[in-house]
């Protein structure tokens, strides 16, 4: 009997719809809504990391701009923060491709030196600025004045709108990988010079991709800031945001469209295991196991657990499961 | 006064700079490779002068050397057990083994030595010199004079000595190289040496004059990219003036408009040189 | 005229590496570029494919000013062109590598896919459809390539060294598939060193040593020409010599 090709995606949506229905309490349903905040974060970040092969290390720039946002228009005016989504999404917009126009231009080590710097620099100067609250950042409504506030006692809406919101980006993915775009941002990866002479117009698809990338971590960090009810520069603009990114794609597989959300799978517990035993000293030893994966998986398999499941599971399985 | 003197302690910071961005540079002219640990390189050869006056009380010649020699073996090491593989593959992974070495030595050096300032307990160099009313410590003094006797050093061996031109007939080109008997893994291996070398002797001198944490890595790596990008890829000369102008317009920033804006200026920096001129001072557009 | 290549000089520094190099080319020729190793064959070719722009001159296709047209116009503009050393996108399958090239004139996916399809038949790499890059010898990549860039509908195609280092029954097999590129109404400018490959497909030949043109007709008669044969060798002269009695 022949399995139809769509069956694991089923199964897959299956089980993380009904999750937190069987593992209720507060601490499975907390790894749940941050498993999803980070593989939508770090699905986005592979647009333009993964498939084009721009290698962003100062993404938290989006992230950031979406998480104060929301927080910012209910400071200031006391919008539902809902409301103030668009803005982080517009101001990442811009800065995509004020980063973008010059440094697409060269090769990409400006690029990523460039999102390195852009990144610390808005840290810093947010660390600094008065009205986003400077260094004590900005905070969300204590208690729901209404729905629309999104200021839920207990975890599971968020779970929900997080899937959500990964679903819709994944299915974009989807999109992508299987049109124009999508093999236009691989051939770029693969051989930019080649690419050019087929006329790809390189310029222009890697803005674009870094606009959509921008587009969703933004989201991101939107509902991450909606959530927690709280963001300063380091919760939103950190090093450690970017590097989680970078980390959970290139593990699970960069380029490949479940390959964020594998390598989620696997950090996210690992972390929260990694934060409990090492307790306070645990941000430090965090980023000394980053440190040596990223190590690793640069040296040994580029391509990720993905492409390391491509190259030693049985042929006849792949095949079948192949696009 | 005062201002002169702002400037003249931007120039010798500047100085230092420019020792370790020469490192940078010379690893980008010859690989077409960007270091994202080159930072952490200076900042662990601040933390091996401050292990060597801590457990075997010595000056600063012997730290100078353990920092330079230390960091000399680390830089051929990564490069035989890491670089050399990953030149061969993909960008992603290109970037990725450098940024990880980055966390990898910054966090543990966080580990070992906690998130603390230190600085180097009173060596034989103190004192202030006055020239002129201009007030200026013998340390700064001493370590930007070094820094740019080495500098230069470093510029005469790769142009003038035998060793230098084979390190350059590599980075010009690896094939007549090898047809001439030269073997390019192990210039690369050298030069990688040299790199991280410079870039402890520098955390060395750094040490000297001023304190610091494992966080400085990450800025000094950033400031080294900007000194190469301003200065050209590959020049070791416009490393040096680079790295002086840079010391001296973050100073004077730090002087005008107050202390935060010691980091933030190299980076707006950064972003200014992407838009306006990425081909830096001396290169062509 | 379909190019028009006139008096191109390409200089690095005070080097010139092209100097006042002259070509013109008619709809469905097949016209060769020979000369020694740094002759300076190869800028001018990229010159022409829009790689590197001219320091001086001018170059012409269909009429329009293609003299420093970004790469991409130039595809866009309908010249396509090989890479000496095969840049084909290793990680995606044949039929991906073709499709790239397809995408260029249908944007749909469907459409893309069968025009690849046909390419690939046409080229001959059908049973290799589904196989990455990587996996094709040298050969195979050549072919490749050629098929890539055949699927962006090329008017004029540029082929850079394209059939070296083949066995003699690969060289016949891509000689005749470069054959059946030009039946297909494709212009071809070819850059070659194998001897064979010139003298059995190119209808002319432009020899280059030194930067200049030192040569140009038919192929029988300027591998015989004094100064061609002077460049090979090494003497290096680009004058002719009169024969001494």
């Amino acid at each position: 009997m022949k399995i139809p090709a769509v069956t694991p995606t089923i199964l897959l949506a299956a089980g993380l719809l009904i999750y937190p229905l069987i593992f209720s309490g507060p601490f499975y349903l907390d790894i749940g809504v941050t498993f999803l905040l980070a593989a939508i974060s770090a699905s986005a970040w592979n647009i333009v990391g993964g498939y084009a092969g721009q290698v962003s290390v100062g993404h938290a720039m989006f992230f950031g701009l979406g998480a104060y946002a929301p927080l910012l228009c209910y400071t200031l005016f006391q919008w539902a923060p809902i409301a103030g989504i668009p803005f982080g999404i517009v101001f990442s917009i811009v800065l995509a491709v004020l980063i973008g126009i010059p440094t697409f231009r060269l090769t990409g080590h400006y690029f990523s030196m460039a999102t390195i710097a852009v990144a610390e620099l808005i840290r810093i100067y947010f660390g600094t600025w008065d009205l986003v609250g400077a260094a004590i950042g900005l905070q969300g409504p204590a208690t729901a004045r209404g729905w629309w506030d999104l200021t839920f006692r207990s975890e599971l809406p968020y779970y929900y709108i997080f899937l959500a919101v990964l679903a819709v980006l994944l299915r974009l993915t989807f999109l992508i990988e299987r049109r124009r775009f999508g093999y236009y941002l691989r051939a770029i990866k693969a051989g930019e010079r080649a690419a050019r002479s087929l006329g790809v117009p390189v310029q222009q698809i890697k803005i674009k991709a870094l606009i959509l990338s921008a587009v969703f971590t933004s989201l991101a960090g939107s509902l991450y800031s909606v959530k927690t009810g709280f963001i300063d520069p380091e919760s939103g603009f950190g090093i450690l945001v970017s590097v989680q990114m970078v980390i959970i794609a290139a593990l699970g597989g960069a380029g490949k469209l479940y390959g964020p959300f594998v390598g989620a799978l696997i950090l996210i517990p690992l972390q929260t295991a990694t934060n409990t035993w090492f307790g306070g000293g645990g941000t430090g030893l965090t980023f000394i196991l980053y440190g040596g994966i990223i190590v690793l998986i640069a040296r040994y398999e580029p391509g990720g657990l993905f492409e390391l499941w491509e190259r030693i599971a049985p042929r006849g399985w792949r095949r079948k499961n192949a696009s | 006064m005062l201002l002169l003197q702002v400037i003249v302690g931007g120039l010798l910071l500047g100085a230092i700079y420019a020792l370790f961005s020469s490192g940078l540079t010379l690893i980008w002219g010859m690989m077409n490779f960007i270091n994202f640990a080159h930072g952490e390189f200076v900042m662990l050869g601040m933390y091996v002068s401050l292990l060597v006056v801590m457990w075997l009380g010595g000056g600063p010649a012997a730290f100078g050397f353990a920092a330079a020699f230390s960091l000399f073996v680390l830089g051929v090491f990564v490069y035989l057990s890491l670089i050399r593989y990953v030149l061969r593959g993909p960008m992603l992974s290109q970037i990725l083994s450098t940024f990880g070495l980055a966390l990898l030595l910054r966090y543990t050096a966080f580990w070992i030595f906690s998130a603390n300032f230190v600085s180097l307990p009173q060596t034989s160099l103190s004192g202030t010199l006055n020239v002129g009313g201009v007030l200026m410590p013998v340390p700064q003094l001493v370590a930007g004079v070094i820094a740019i006797l080495l500098t230069i050093g470093l510029h005469l061996m790769l142009t003038r000595t035998k060793v230098g031109s084979q390190l350059l007939a590599v980075s010009e080109d690896r094939g007549a190289a090898m047809l001439m008997g030269i073997r390019p893994d192990r210039m690369q291996a050298l030069a990688w040496g040299l790199s991280a070398g410079a870039a402890g002797i520098a955390g060395a001198l750094m040490a000297i004059a001023y304190p610091w944490s494992p966080s400085v890595g990450e800025t000094f790596g950033l400031t080294a990219f900007v000194v190469v990008a301003l200065g050209g890829f590959g020049s070791v000369p416009g490393a040096l003036l680079a790295g002086l102008i840079i010391g001296l317009i973050q100073a004077l920033s730090a002087f005008w408009f107050g202390p935060i804006y010691k980091d933030i200026i190299v980076y707006a920096l950064f972003v200014a040189l992407l838009w306006l001129r990425p081909q830096g001072l001396m290169g062509k557009a | 005229m379909l190019l028009e290549a006139h008096k191109v000089s390409k200089a690095f520094g005070s080097f010139f590496a092209v100097r006042e190099a002259d070509l013109s080319v008619d709809e469905g020729e097949i016209v060769g570029l020979i000369g020694p190793n740094g002759a300076g064959k190869s800028t001018f070719f990229n010159c022409l494919a829009g790689d590197t722009v001219p320091t001086e001159g001018k170059i012409v296709f269909a009429g329009h000013d293609m003299t420093d047209a970004s790469p991409e116009a130039h595809a866009r503009a309908g010249i396509g062109r090989t890479f000496q050393v095969p840049a084909t996108f290793e990680d995606m399958t044949v039929l991906e590598n073709v499709m790239v090239g397809a995408y260029l004139r249908h944007p749909h996916h469907n459409d893309a896919r069968d025009l690849a399809r046909q390419t690939i038949e046409l080229t001959g790499l059908r049973t290799q459809t589904d196989l990455p890059a990587r996996s094709l010898g040298t050969p195979g990549r050549k072919r490749l390539e050629i098929a890539r860039v055949l699927a962006t509908a090329p008017r004029l195609m540029l082929l850079d060294e394209s059939l070296a280092g083949l066995t003699p029954t690969e060289l016949k097999e891509a000689i005749g598939l470069v054959r059946k590129i030009h039946e297909k109404g494709v212009t071809i400018v070819i850059v070659e060193h194998v001897m064979e490959v010139i003298m059995t497909l190119a209808r002319r030949v432009l020899a280059f040593n030194q930067g200049h043109v030192i040569a140009s007709g038919k192929p029988e008669e300027v591998v015989r020409d004094e100064a061609v044969i002077d460049a090979y060798l090494g003497r290096g002269r680009h004058t002719h010599r009169r024969r001494s009695t």
